[in-house]
């Protein structure tokens, strides 16, 4: 395959780059003792990028035959010429280290058949529903991408990548009188279905979501207002992808996020230290290779309060005469790579939980994402929270529900005063949208901090 | 761009119908007892705009199909799906025998079930032969009109990125009971994604839409000039005190506050898998008898129309709310047969997933009162213009932040708000709406008027 790309990429009249992408996507999912989904799909093509006279072009096909490959070419290289007329500053690429090689990144012999996931995922239904006579609603969903990938582009990259991400969700809901409430676990990796099951034991993950279901039942409001709270590592990660990322992403920072500008300031208190790292092993966000054909190296993005570096495409980077450390990337063949995210994180410091917990008189541990999260350029931002619990004069109390959480991210990252020990990144099992899909890991210690709780007023 | 697959098809020149009818053969053969294939093919162009400038042009040519077989079981019958891109015959084989094999490996169900055919009329008007003849670079020049016009509106505008598409789609169902239906639809697309900016004050982020089947109803330059005007008067915007009032959903935030709570609520898999509040409703009055909800799969040239379902089945027009009461939940074939109904035509989905359940062109009816009265009637209140938060639908709790929105005091629009939340059980709220406006908005696939609720918390610093 890679000699094919080769021949395809020598009558390019500019930067050629053809990426061939073979992905089995396995969706299963059972509902109240009912299997209720199994798909397997293959999607399977290239997609040939080509930048002439200063504009992109991008074509996708899943003709790859020599013939195909070479006609997606020619289509590209005219949608360039065509663009180049109306495209006001040029396009140009920075120099990157070119991926050559193999990249494996798990085990492929490990792979059960599909008669013993589905097996897998109405045996977890079912310990939804023997966790409580309070269930009415038990669902289980299993994801799997298989990637395969070779990459060849004109300026040396080479390379064939094997990538397996499975995830796991559950969602339980728990209904007394009129009253339903939802509780929803998940787990995420990059590796086999053994390293899925390591991650967590699924039944366990059944579990945990009836008794969050049936907690929410006898919870009540919080009253909205300005607190100081603790968010827990998974929320963390939400405000680091969520709200500090996207604005980092040289794209935004072009279209005037509110970062722009600001390289060695002091954008968050000294106590923060966050990175995005596509080499960590086996997290979600794992991008060895990226889809430039870009090999995938750590970013440190906020060191000790001080904002250091966006996350580049190799067209950025140019811009900002930066270096393009792996984080252009596409979800399908049929997507141009797109500046992404991989395993973002903030790193973990050396305070105590409970010492944190201690110190708040009037607030809220926060755990886990609700529903929903969004921020914008401006890195304001909503997030539903899965799990609240009222701190009172430095004692944990009751759980409370309904509760968002918003506010400026900047802001809320100046007014950490305590950074936990404690480190989790666990929060993969979704995807990131950015007009494609992406999968990407985020997480971080507890951090102590102010933010607008939203609630209900009496 | 224009370009054929046919070399794809192991050489031959078979269409989809051919492929379609084929492959069902080699099911029954196999041991299926009944199966359905649903292909899709299409042709996409599209231009790309970032930050102001064209980004990418870029085009696609797909063929894809999903396959489903039934075999027996004890008490009921075993699915298996499968879809692949891949159209060769070893791969359209392996495809079969993978579908095959995931059926054997599940449970048998007893409401799994293929529709039988029945008359079905086809839509007026969802097909312009224009999108054939636009060219990649017709569609860039198309996009920079949008670009353009925002950007000439007003310099402190920027446009994050914008887009102009042209689709065409042609799906093909064949089943083993008899169905064997065509169609072609072509969809124009354009949206503007931006934000203004003066100085230090930056306006909350804003799209405009418009998605229609003909090229000439949809022009970009006012989808342009229309987002530009959004994001420039959301300049300015302060903060507000907490209080207890009125709000009005545009039908921009009506979409994702009330249009989808509601889809969800009567979408028969929640109705049966215990996730919906109006389980067991039909015939009650869930939603205040100020709102009526249709939902028309026969409209000519609108966006949601279409002959037939995923499953081959013709949809039906839907009265699905009158005046408050629920008549209706949206079926597809699997949930019909367990409610022990006939589907209604609602299932949804592309070739590469078994059919799920959408509405069509959904409408909820306009009002007899006009947004300016609605606006003057309100002592203390917040136009919502675009709602960012969440809503679980599940239970109808919804909170978030308000873009855009607008401060109303003492009948008048005061100025835009910032950093304001609003929570509150969308489903209580929508039983004491105080009025729907005569105005309506129409989405990509919904006709959507501006709904005034009384009584809902807003939170502000």
């Amino acid at each position: 395959m890679l000699e094919l790309l080769k021949t395809v990429i020598q009558n390019c009249n500019g930067y050629g780059e053809v990426r061939y992408h073979h992905r089995i996507h396995t969706a299963i999912e059972a509902r109240n003792s009912t299997l209720t989904k199994v798909e397997h799909r293959t999607l399977s093509g290239a997609g040939v990028r080509v930048l002439v006279d200063g504009c992109w072009g991008f074509v996708s096909t899943n003709d790859v035959s020599e013939t195909g490959l070479k006609r997606a070419l020619f289509e590209a290289e005219t949608a360039a010429k065509t663009g180049a007329a109306l495209r006001k500053t040029k396009v140009n690429l920075a120099p990157a280290a070119q991926a050559q090689g193999e990249f494996i990144y798990y085990e492929q012999s490990e792979e059960p058949d599909i008669a013993t996931k589905i097996q897998t995922v109405l045996d977890a239904e079912e310990m939804i529903r023997k966790s409580s006579a309070l269930v009415t609603g038990s669902i289980t969903m299993y994801t799997q991408y298989e990637d395969e990938k070779f990459i060849v582009n004109s300026h040396g990259a080479s390379t064939h990548i094997l990538d397996n991400k499975p995830s796991f969700h559950v969602i339980a809901t728990v209904a007394r009188d009129d009253q339903l409430e939802t509780g929803l676990k998940s787990v995420g990796v990059t590796g086999s279905w053994r390293d899925l099951l390591k991650q967590s034991d699924l039944n366990t993950l059944a579990k945990e979501a009836v008794e969050l279901a049936i907690k929410k039942l006898d919870a009540g409001y919080a009253k909205g207002g300005q607190y100081t709270v603790i968010l827990d590592p998974a929320l963390v990660g939400v405000l680091a992808h969520e709200a500090i990322g996207h604005t980092v992403e040289a794209d935004f920072v072009l279209s005037g996020s509110v970062v722009q500008g600001k390289i060695e300031q002091q954008v968050a208190s000294k106590l923060v230290t966050m990175v995005d790292d596509g080499t960590v092993n086996g997290a979600v966000g794992m991008v060895l290779v990226d889809d430039e054909g870009v090999l995938g190296q750590k970013t440190t993005i906020i060191e000790s309060g001080i904002l250091k570096a966006y996350l580049h495409s190799r067209e950025s980077a140019s811009i900002f005469q930066a270096e393009p450390r792996g984080n252009a990337r596409a979800f399908t063949y049929l997507d141009e790579p797109l500046i992404r995210m991989t395993n973002t994180f903030v790193l973990p410091g050396e305070d105590n939980l409970d010492d944190m917990i201690e110190g708040i008189k009037d607030g809220f541990l926060l755990k886990d994402l609700g529903q929903g999260g969004q921020a914008d350029s401006t890195a304001e931002f909503m997030f539903g929270v899965a799990e609240a619990y009222r701190i009172t004069n430095g004692k944990l109390g009751e759980m409370v529900k309904g509760v968002t959480i918003s506010g400026q991210a900047f802001d809320v990252l100046k007014s950490v005063d305590a950074v936990s020990a404690d480190f989790l990144m666990e929060m993969g099992a979704g995807h990131c949208g950015k007009f494609q899909l992406a999968k990407v890991d985020s997480g971080g210690p507890y951090l102590r901090c102010k933010v607008t709780v939203g609630g209900h007023h009496d | 761009m224009t370009k054929t697959n046919s070399d794809l098809l192991g050489g031959s020149a078979l269409n989809s119908s051919e492929l379609c009818t084929d492959l069902i053969e080699q099911a029954v053969k196999m041991g299926a007892k009944d199966a359905e294939v649903f292909h899709i093919k299409s042709r996409t162009l599209e231009a790309v705009f970032e930050k102001n400038d064209l980004q990418v042009p870029k085009g696609d040519n797909y063929q894809g199909l999903g396959i489903r077989v039934h075999i027996s079981g004890a008490g009921g019958v075993k699915q298996g799906f499968a879809a692949t891109n891949v159209l060769s015959p070893d791969s359209l084989h392996s495809t079969l025998e993978t579908a095959l094999a995931i059926a054997k490996a599940s449970p048998s169900d007893p409401y799994h079930w293929i529709p039988d055919p029945q008359p079905v009329k086809s839509v007026e008007a969802i097909y312009d032969s224009t999108a054939r003849e636009m060219t990649l670079q017709d569609v860039v020049k198309e996009g920079a009109q949008l670009v353009d016009a925002a950007r000439g509106c007003d310099s402190r505008i920027t446009l994050d990125s914008a887009r102009y598409a042209v689709d065409i789609l042609e799906k093909t169902i064949v089943n083993s009971k008899g169905i064997h239906l065509k169609e072609k639809s072509s969809v124009f697309s354009c949206i503007g994604l931006g934000f203004a900016r003066d100085g230090d004050d930056i306006s909350s982020f804003d799209a405009e839409v418009a998605v229609k089947c003909h090229y000439s109803e949809i022009d970009p330059a006012q989808t342009g000039i229309r987002l530009a005007e959004k994001v420039i008067s959301a300049l300015g915007a302060a903060a507000v005190p907490s209080f207890r009032g009125s709000i009005i959903i545009t039908p921009y935030a009506a979409e994702e506050l009330v249009v989808d709570p509601i889809f969800f609520a009567c979408n028969a898999q929640n109705v049966q898998s215990g996730r919906s509040k109006w389980a067991n409703m039909l015939g009650a009055k869930v939603l205040s008898p100020l709102i009526s909800i249709t939902d028309d799969p026969t409209i000519p040239g609108a966006v949601g129309s279409t002959a037939f379902d995923r499953e081959g089945v013709p949809p039906k027009t839907l009265a699905v709310i009158e005046e408050g009461v629920l008549n209706h939940y949206f079926y597809n074939s699997y949930t019909a047969q367990k409610d022990d109904t006939a589907s209604n035509g609602r299932a949804s989905g592309g070739d590469d997933s078994i059919p799920g359940i959408s509405t069509t062109n959904l409408i909820v009816a306009p009002g007899e009162v006009s947004l300016n009265d609605m606006i003057a009637s309100c002592s203390k209140g917040l136009l919502i213009n675009r709602f960012s938060g969440n809503v679980d639908h599940v239970s109808g709790d919804f909170s978030g932040v308000v873009k855009g929105g607008q401060y109303i005091e003492n009948g008048k629009i005061k100025h835009p708000v910032k950093e304001v939340m609003i929570a509150g059980n969308i489903y209580d709220l929508l039983k004491q709406v105080a009025a729907v406006s005569k105005e309506y908005i129409e989405t990509e696939d919904a006709k959507l008027p501006y709904i005034q609720i009384e009584g809902c918390s807003v939170t502000g610093r």
